[in-house]
């Protein structure tokens, strides 16, 4: 009982686990949920146990899956975050790099001292490798590479005006640059080129700090699911925990009922080899005394005896011995159904043989023609399958008494690989088919006390046997032409 | 010969031993018979005490003695005898009720000389206990009387 109210306490905790993100799914989902609690209620403790588990499992991997996503997004963020490190710092090299060179052309043009045209010449070696750079570390941001394409080209227009400027003062001197040398060559360029760098800086950034607040969320989000996960798993060991403890108790509850079973029958078996064997000592004696003193009274009033009364002094005697023989095929009977059973090969041809050697004195003055073919060899207990032979044997030879020669015949028929049948037939008073399943009953008989003698145990103790070996036993007969009783061994040995 | 030799009956049951005596009689040995009761009356007789006193001295030619007794049992009576060198030589035949085989094996285990069931029917009845009164009680020859140590 306890062990029932345990297996029912077990399944909620997984039911609920596998149901409950069913049921919050959405409000409209009930008659869902509805749906799944009816399957759930339709199957076994092994399919709740599995699908509990597999619930479990199915949520394990999906938080695996998404705790995965989120930490490659978190390394793509870092690695995108060092470009735009390095985008930043390049677009501020830039910015100061054209600046310098607008500026040094300038006190070049109007100082004609050739190192202020370092810087120029400078950039104009550079400008390539940063036009790369630029490409490279905006490539996958199709708006910054506008940029950059602009940027690229307001650079060049502003090189160029700064080497023409160049070109005319060294042919014509100051006066045709003067201007220039005032304004700048490239200054509106230097403006678009100041704003653009801007524009991209403001841009990186802005793309900068959105990373971060993905990568806060995707961080969080993974410490809640991981969280999550734990906890599944935990659930799941403690399951598993739970389970096998079930397991282990209830195998000890099995086994505690199964040795107080033992217990009982075996108290049971004793009180009744106590029983059997008070009526076989006590049950005797006053049968002894009755037909005793019988005898002794006859003995005493023998002269005066009359043949009534000589009868019922005999009907007396009879009486008491008929008991005497009642008790003890009935402990024979008791005795059969609890004796420890031998498992060896007996030999049915000697069993046989010996058998009718003890039948002799019985068959003095009968006469009966024996046919006995040669029987198998058969798994049992050598003394019980003689008793089972001898009561069917003795059985063909007491109901073929009214005929002037019987005709018995022993053999085997039909055997399979699995079961040997063996058989008795006689030509004797047989009976009625339909009285067939009383046959091997306890003191059940066919037949008049008067007309064969017996107590009507003989085929309850075949049976009794046979049973015992794992057989089975029946008979067919026509009343008036004789009887067959049919033994069936199994060829493999089964205790019972 | 051993005419003097008396044959000690342990049988509680008077009707029992009636027959037992009825069938003796028969063969005129009766008056040899000495009748225990129980158990602890044949112990009495053996070591001579109680109302056996003062009784002749020496050993009866053979016990006859039943399993179920009150006080003493017969295979109590009979480890008893069995395990007193002098008392070991006395015949005991077990005349019992039980066709138990455990009975039997323990019987003989203790060292019980013949042991007979005692047939329902009279008759049968009747002749073994006169055959087995006339082979222990006349025809066998029981052990010599030895140096016995009188109690």
């Amino acid at each position: 009982m306890e062990s029932a109210t345990n297996q029912q306490s077990q399944t909620p905790l997984l039911a609920t686990e596998g149901t409950k993100p069913l049921a919050d799914v959405a409000p409209g989902a009930t008659a869902f949920y509805r749906v799944a609690v009816a399957w759930f209620n339709r199957m076994t403790i092994e399919q709740r146990v599995l699908t509990g588990f597999s619930l479990v499992f199915v949520g394990i991997l999906i938080i695996s899956a998404i705790s995965y996503r989120n930490m490659s997004t978190l390394l793509t963020n870092s690695g995108l975050d060092g470009r735009s490190h390095d985008l930043l710092q390049l677009l501020g090299t830039i910015d100061v790099t054209m600046n310098e060179a607008e500026d040094t052309h300038r006190r070049y043009l109007v100082t004609g001292e050739t190192s202020y045209l370092e810087a120029y010449q400078k950039l104009v070696k550079q400008k390539p490798a940063f036009t790369v750079y630029l490409n490279d570390l905006t490539r996958g941001s199709p708006e910054q590479q506008q940029r950059v394409g602009v940027l690229d080209r307001m650079m060049d227009r502003q090189l160029n005006a700064e080497s023409k400027a160049i070109g005319l003062f060294q042919q014509e001197g100051f006066r045709s640059v003067k201007k220039m040398a005032l304004e700048g060559a490239g200054r509106r360029e230097l403006g678009v080129i100041h704003q653009l760098i801007a524009e991209m800086d403001a841009h990186e950034r802005q793309a900068v700090s959105q990373r971060v607040l993905e990568s806060a969320a995707g961080t969080r989000n993974s410490i809640v699911l991981l969280g999550i996960g734990a906890v599944l798993q935990l659930v799941l060991l403690a399951s598993v925990y739970y389970l096998i403890r079930h397991d282990i108790t209830e195998r000890r509850h099995v086994a505690e009922e199964l040795q107080h079973r033992g217990e009982l029958l075996e108290a049971a078996n004793k009180e009744l080899e106590a029983f059997s064997y008070s009526v076989s000592h006590d049950l005797r004696a006053p049968l002894r005394h009755i037909d005793g003193y019988a005898a002794l009274l006859r003995k005493s009033v023998e002269q005066s005896l009359n043949e009534k009364a000589a009868r019922y002094l005999q009907t007396i005697s009879d009486a008491a011995k008929q008991m005497g023989q009642l008790i003890d095929d009935l402990l024979v009977f008791s005795r059969m159904g609890r004796q420890e059973m031998l498992a060896t090969t007996v030999n049915l041809d000697q069993l046989v043989k010996s058998i009718l050697a003890d039948l002799r004195l019985d068959l003095q003055g009968r006469r009966i023609s024996w046919t006995i073919a040669a029987l198998p060899d058969v798994q049992g207990d050598p003394a019980m399958l003689r008793q089972v032979f001898m009561n069917l044997i003795a059985n063909a030879v007491k109901f073929t008494s009214t005929r002037p020669t019987a005709t018995i015949e022993i053999g085997a028929e039909h055997s399979t690989s699995s079961e040997i049948v063996l058989f008795v037939r006689d030509n004797g008073v047989g009976f009625d088919m339909q009285y067939a399943s009383k046959l091997f009953g306890v003191f059940q008989r066919l037949h008049r006390a008067d007309e064969f003698e017996g107590t009507g145990i003989g085929l309850a103790n075949v049976r009794r046997i046979v049973h015992r070996h794992g057989g089975r036993t029946w008979a067919e007969g026509v009343p008036d032409r004789g009887a067959t009783f049919y033994v069936a061994l199994p060829t493999r040995r089964t205790e019972s | 010969m051993n005419m003097a030799k008396p044959i000690l009956l342990a049988e509680d049951n008077p009707r029992d031993a009636e027959l037992a005596l009825a069938a003796m009689e028969e063969e005129r040995i009766s008056d040899k018979v000495i009748l225990c009761h129980d158990g602890a009356e044949v112990l009495d007789y053996l070591y001579c005490r109680g109302r056996f006193k003062s009784r002749l001295k020496g050993n009866p030619a053979v016990v006859f003695l039943d399993l179920k007794m009150p006080k003493v049992n017969g295979l109590e009576v009979l480890r008893t005898i069995k395990a007193d060198s002098n008392l070991r030589p006395i015949p005991v035949v077990m005349l019992t009720s039980s066709r138990e085989e455990r009975d039997l094996a323990e019987s003989y285990a203790l060292g019980a000389n013949a042991y007979v069931v005692k047939p329902v029917e009279f008759h049968k009845f009747l002749s073994a206990v006169k055959e087995l009164g006339t082979f222990w009680g006349l025809i066998n020859e029981p052990p010599p009387e030895s140096s016995r140590s009188t109690h």
